[in-house]
């Protein structure tokens, strides 16, 4: 069985309504977003944990338990809503890969939603716990929590991994010739590449921890004795964790099958490098720099991350002759439209008004009355959401009608 | 090499892989409508509190917004994608089609659901912390997204029923598939029911008030609103009905609304009674007549009704044009979509599946019962267990335990080869495959061979002994 043919064959017969690079770019460019709250949540999650076993050994590790226990309470959200765009994209173009590897896996795959959802009750016990003067033992719902993250962690991972490994499918499905419908088994785990991923929490929280002490230099409920020791103390996560990541990057490099030449690509020496920089930044960092800027070297970071680990597949995949470019094109104009008009008119009206108010409500003190700017995004979010609406309506009532009755 | 674009099978014995979707579609449904209808709540009785300068309705939004993100935004968000995970490993060419023709219609609800929880964290810890004229905007604006992701997702869970017309077929536009014969009544149901899934969850909330006043003033507010919208709800449902293909209102008479009916009635009812006497005595609402209902519209109503849903689509799973078994069951022109039925009455399954043993592409006395296993879970098992008396209308079962092999292959050659059976596909297989499905099902019924056991070929008895009956 030629496994680059079956894959070809197995590609949606409808085709995909653009063309696929710009599904192989949003794919991309939204798994930076995705990945980013990843790594904070877990990090923060990490932290919690740790600043809760220290809390009577300093006067602010109490004051920072609570805070990152709420900073991953958050991030699980949108980890997850973020996670579903780079999905979507993920099964556009490369469907056969992704739906095989579920299927061949697909009691993991049912249980990754099962345990998240358990995992995130447990956090939310912790969160409601940890206050002033909590027990110890509440330690117990976040170190199962954490746990099972992590699990889900590698869930994800086994899925990814174990859909760049074609031509060894037909061994998982029918071991021996006899066909196994289960789907019991993780069958593929590269776990220098699932310990490099899962290391970047370190820095991603350390990273947080500079920008959080930046934001708060207005509120004098954070007095800067708090603020110091947050700053200090993501530097120093940050360093370390950085380092560390280097280390099982290189760790990852040397794995690559040697027939994908991925050692000699230069974006992953780039990744490696970016990872040394912010390590040695890290190092010498000055409290003159603004504490934002290091959150965006972070970005940066997972930008090349997110296009090296695209450049992966294509060299996994390449061989059997599947390129997404040849996937069928018919492109559809008006769905197109409805999504980028919706990213640009709803993602940054209404989307822009709930961050605007969000970051600027929670610098302040006591109540915040809204000013001019944010008033009138306000009024253009429920405005920009009534016309959506209205359009949706007129446009497919007149749509409804021909098909439905005047056809 | 000649081969169709299907892949391997996941077969969850008992419940199937179809039931593992139902029951979290079913959670999903109840956490997000109860999400989606909460925030028009929400938006109702802050526009009052501002309107006639009663802050302390704003304690119950938050108390509601509180509940809601555990119950709406942890479960509500991690089913939303595991829908997506469940439908993926049950009918990965169905997800695969929906996706490949919605793409950008689910693109643009990403946008909604991302703006969503970011706008219901804001809603609820933003109370008393901003000023009310913002916060009225930042309310309505989450009700308006809210309901956004509902227009949405709604065109797509409609097509699958079906498009309604040709014109879909004709043109491949996602304009033809999303606004198709169907969508608005569908609309309407959800629509009215998220007003009292929530009304309800709101009476719980509310049942926990110390402060009388407030209940009663609350409790008043809200069950008109989840009595229109129940109101609503049924007659839209009652239209819904009118917009379904005939294969659906078969099913539908046949099969689900004897089994069905009485329990939507019920719920219809005693809901309806529920939110008179919540209004005629407000403060009698307790929690555990509130939890009550609540569990009882969850599983009498809601469950049934996603059931429903699913069983009518059958044989399809989309569009009426990939069948439940992952065959393409007819052309579409628009999308360049070739019918596969032909195509496999022509070669056979076994040939042209490309996630086939190669010891099992030709069928052999020694191999036929392991071959009628893998056709049989190939071709049945989205829609039916193979256990004896298992709950997802078991196979064995359907045939009364028949234990002739003749007689289970004599429908096999008739009605469904045919597609004579409305909810049924047309499964037209060459003869030596139908033999070899035969010989299982009535193997498994002789009790010769167990359908939860993964590895027939194990079982060197059961081969045996067919092949003495063959002879």
């Amino acid at each position: 069985m030629d496994i680059g043919l079956v894959m070809n064959t197995m590609r949606d017969p409808a085709g995909v309504p653009a063309h696929p690079v710009l599904f192989q770019g949003l794919m991309i460019f939204t798994w930076v977003f995705h990945i980013a709250f990843v790594h904070l949540t877990l990090g923060a999650a990490a932290l919690a944990i740790y600043a809760f076993r220290k809390a009577g050994q300093g006067p602010y590790w109490a004051r920072l338990s609570m805070a990152m226990t709420k900073v991953a309470k958050v991030g699980v959200s949108l980890l997850i809503v973020l996670g579903v765009a780079p999905l979507l994209f993920t099964q556009v173009i490369y469907d056969p890969q992704w739906y095989v590897s579920n299927v061949l896996s697909a009691r993991w795959a049912i249980a990754f939603i099962f345990t998240l959802i358990v995992a995130y009750c447990l956090w939310f016990a912790f969160y409601w716990s940890n206050h002033e003067g909590a027990k110890q033992h509440i330690g117990w719902y976040a170190w199962i929590a954490l746990a099972l993250f992590c699990l889900d962690g590698l869930i994800m991972h086994a899925l990814s991994y174990q859909a760049l490994l074609p031509e060894q499918w037909m061994g998982w499905y029918a071991p021996g010739g006899e066909v196994d419908m289960r789907g019991a088994h993780l069958h593929a785990i590269q776990w220098p590449r699932y310990l490099f991923m899962m290391s970047l929490s370190a820095p991603a929280v350390g990273l947080f921890l500079i920008a959080y002490a930046e934001y708060f230099k207005q509120r004098e409920d954070r007095e800067p004795e708090y603020r110091d020791f947050v700053w200090e103390l993501g530097r120093y996560v940050a360093m370390c964790g950085f380092t560390v990541a280097q280390v099982l990057w290189l760790v990852w490099q040397f794995v690559h099958p040697a027939d994908t030449r991925l050692l000699f690509y230069k974006t992953g020496w780039l990744l490696g490098g970016l990872l040394a920089v912010m390590a040695f930044w890290m190092l010498r960092l000055s409290k003159k720099i603004h504490g934002y800027l290091p959150l965006l070297g972070g970005f940066s970071v997972l930008g090349v991350l997110a296009a090296w680990r695209e450049m992966i597949r294509i060299a996994y995949l390449q061989p059997y002759g599947y390129t997404i470019t040849d996937y069928t094109v018919h492109p559809d104009w008006p769905s197109l439209t409805l999504f980028f008009m919706t990213l640009l008119g709803v993602g940054g009206l209404v989307g822009g008004f709930y961050l605007t108010l969000l970051y600027r409500s929670g610098r302040v003190q006591g109540l915040y009355a809204a000013d001019r700017t944010v008033a009138r995004l306000g009024t253009g979010a429920v405005a920009i959401l009534a016309l959506w609406i209205a359009v949706f309506f007129a446009y497919g009532i007149v749509i409804w009608v021909r098909n439905s009755f005047l056809a | 090499m000649e081969m169709l674009g299907m892949y391997p099978t996941f077969y969850m014995p008992q419940i199937g892989s179809a039931w593992v979707m139902g029951i979290i579609g079913a959670i999903h449904v109840v956490a997000s409508h109860t999400s989606v209808g909460a925030s028009f709540l929400f938006a109702f009785l802050e526009t009052k509190a501002y309107r006639e300068n009663k802050p302390e309705l704003m304690d119950f939004i938050k108390r509601y917004g509180m509940f809601l993100l555990v119950f709406s935004y942890i479960i509500g968000s991690i089913t939303g994608p595991g829908i997506w995970y469940a439908i993926t490993v049950a009918s990965p060419r169905g997800v695969g089609g929906l996706i490949h023709n919605f793409v950008w219609v689910w693109a643009a609800e990403w946008v909604y659901f991302t703006v969503e929880v970011i706008g219901v964290y804001a809603l609820v810890y933003l109370i008393g912390k901003i000023d009310a004229r913002t916060h009225l905007k930042l309310t309505w604006s989450f009700a308006l997204a809210s309901w956004a992701t509902m227009l949405l997702i709604v065109g797509i869970l409609s097509f699958m029923m079906w498009p309604g017309s040709d014109a879909w077929y004709q043109t491949g536009s996602t304009n033809d598939a999303f606004y198709n014969l169907n969508f608005f009544a569908h609309l309407g149901v959800r629509t009215g029911s998220m007003f009292v899934m929530a009304t309800v969850v709101g009476l719980m909330v509310a049942s926990r008030m110390k402060d009388l006043a407030l209940r009663r003033s609350v409790v008043r507010f809200l069950a008109p609103i989840g009595l229109v919208g129940g109101l609503f709800a049924v007659m839209m449902f009652l239209y819904y009905l009118q917009t379904l293909p005939s294969n659906a209102r078969v099913m539908l008479h046949a099969h689900l609304l004897p089994v069905y009916a009485q329990g939507m009635i019920a719920v219809f009812v005693a809901t309806t009674v529920y939110l008179v006497f919540a209004w005629i005595k407000p403060t009698w609402v307790s929690s555990p007549l509130a939890v009550g209902l609540f569990a009882f519209v969850a599983v009498v109503g809601v469950w049934p009704e996603e059931r429903m849903r699913e069983s009518m689509r059958k044989p399809y799973v989309a569009g009426q044009y990939i069948y439940s078994n992952q065959v393409i069951a007819r052309d579409v022109p628009g999308k360049g979509i070739a019918g596969e039925v032909d195509r496999i009455a022509e070669n056979g399954l076994l040939k042209l599946h490309p996630f086939v043993p190669d010891n099992l592409r030709t069928i052999t006395d020694a191999n036929r019962l392991e071959a009628g296993q893998l056709l049989t879970r190939i071709a049945c098992a989205n829609c039916h267990s193979l256990e004896p008396g298992a709950p997802l209308r078991s196979l064995p079962d359907k045939f009364h335990g028949a234990t002739d092999e003749d007689l289970i292959a004599a429908f096999l050659r008739g009605p469904l080869k045919h597609g004579a059976v409305p909810y049924m596909p047309r499964i037209d297989l060459p003869e030596d495959e139908i033999g070899a499905i035969a010989a299982y099902i009535a193997a498994i019924n002789t009790g010769k061979v167990k359908a939860t056991v993964s590895r027939v070929a194990s079982q060197p008895v059961a081969v045996a002994d067919t092949s003495k009956q063959k002879e």
